[in-house]
């Protein structure tokens, strides 16, 4: 388990990334499972129905990629805030590719600012962000 | 003195950025091998960030900073450099449908230029909009490189660049912090003010510039799920 204390990370560093393959029946499922089971989650024609180019991943799922992503990265971590802008919508059946950095450390509360994002695999941002984390400290 | 400028970013002035300017500096400094971005030109959204007093942070970073505004067009999106109180009096930079050619005509003729950014993007794009209406007059030139386009946007302005003529120059359009100065301008000659920039924008002697790392090719298989080593 990966632990990091605030007193390990330095801005400018680079949070691990994720690389996966975002299939069209992981994003079924997390719809089902979120009680999102429309058309636009769960199948081509339908979501082309709705002026989609196909089947998207929902937004909170992108979200929830991002999050996974930093407490993968440092399980002792604790998200207090995560904001996102969605680009372009997330298109199943391909590889995505979750990426962060350590943009600045506030010593007096012992939290750091990340950059977050998620780009496919031409580099195109399809969802960028920022997060706030708290870390232990060694003190 | 710079020469090399990221001409296109939001601060935490804009709705939609939450990078402060002096986080940006910071990261500048440490990336200075891989973007050797010798000035910035903040441009916020639909506003002109008029209080701000960037002095003691170009002093403390050795950065050159300047400020612009984005705004909104009928033939979408534009950067104006050189603001000033005439144009502000003149134009509500909050109306998110100016009148592209007014606005070209009218920040010129005050001391300024206003110069169509991101054209190859759906929607907000200089180039979708060709395609409906009359081409504008007295485009100097246009934003050819922008760090927040997807695929083909930017291809698509190489065509337009050559079929009118147009100076093309980058910026990296960040947002967040650590996007800043992957995109951006190369001048020919050192800019020290926005009077200067403003006039080198005008005569040319500039080109986008490009410090994107290279994408490495994917090694994960569909079945698989490795942690990235980052870029």
């Amino acid at each position: 388990m990966n632990i990091l204390y605030f007193e390990d990370i330095e801005e400018g560093d680079e949070i691990a990334g994720l690389d996966l393959f975002l299939s069209k029946d992981l994003v079924r499922r997390y719809a089902r499972t979120a009680n999102m089971y429309f058309p636009r989650f769960t199948d081509d024609e339908g979501a082309r129905a709705e002026g989609l180019p196909g089947m998207i991943a929902p937004g909170v799922m992108s979200m929830g990629l991002l999050a996974r992503m930093i407490s993968d990265w440092n399980r002792a971590a604790t998200i207090i805030r995560l904001g996102t802008t969605f680009r372009n919508p997330v298109l199943p059946d391909r590889m995505i590719h979750l990426r962060g950095a350590i943009t600045q450390k506030n010593e007096a509360d012992h939290t750091a600012e990340c950059d977050l994002w998620m780009e496919n695999d031409e580099g195109e941002r399809w969802v960028v962000g920022t997060a706030t984390i708290s870390l232990p400290t060694k003190l | 003195m710079a020469r090399i400028l990221d001409l296109h970013l939001h601060s935490e002035a804009s709705d939609d950025s939450r990078a402060p300017v002096e986080a940006y500096l910071k990261w500048l400094a440490r990336k200075r091998d891989e973007r050797p971005i010798e000035g910035l030109v903040l441009t916020e959204h639909r506003q002109f960030n008029r209080a701000a007093d960037y002095r003691a942070l170009e002093d403390k970073y050795g950065i050159l900073i300047l400020k612009a505004s984005e705004v909104e067009t009928d033939y979408g999106h534009m950067l104006v450099y050189g603001v000033n109180d005439d144009i502000l009096a003149r134009f509500d930079f909050r109306n998110v449908r100016l009148n592209a050619q007014e606005l070209i005509n009218e920040v010129a003729r005050m001391g300024g230029i206003a110069m169509p950014c991101h054209p190859g993007r759906p929607t907000i794009g200089l180039i979708e909009h060709y395609q409906k209406k009359p081409p504008l007059e007295g485009v100097v030139g246009v934003e050819a490189l922008n760090g927040g386009s997807k695929k083909g946007e930017d291809e698509r302005v190489a065509g337009l660049v050559q079929a009118y003529g147009y100076h093309a120059f980058g910026g990296s359009d960040s947002h967040l912090v650590s996007f800043v100065g992957l995109c951006a301008t190369e001048f020919d000659r050192d800019i020290k003010n926005i009077e200067e920039l403003v006039e080198a924008l005008r005569t040319g002697g500039y080109r986008p510039v490009d410090f994107r790392p290279k994408k490495p090719q994917p090694s994960v298989t569909p079945e698989g799920l490795t942690y990235g080593a980052g870029l």
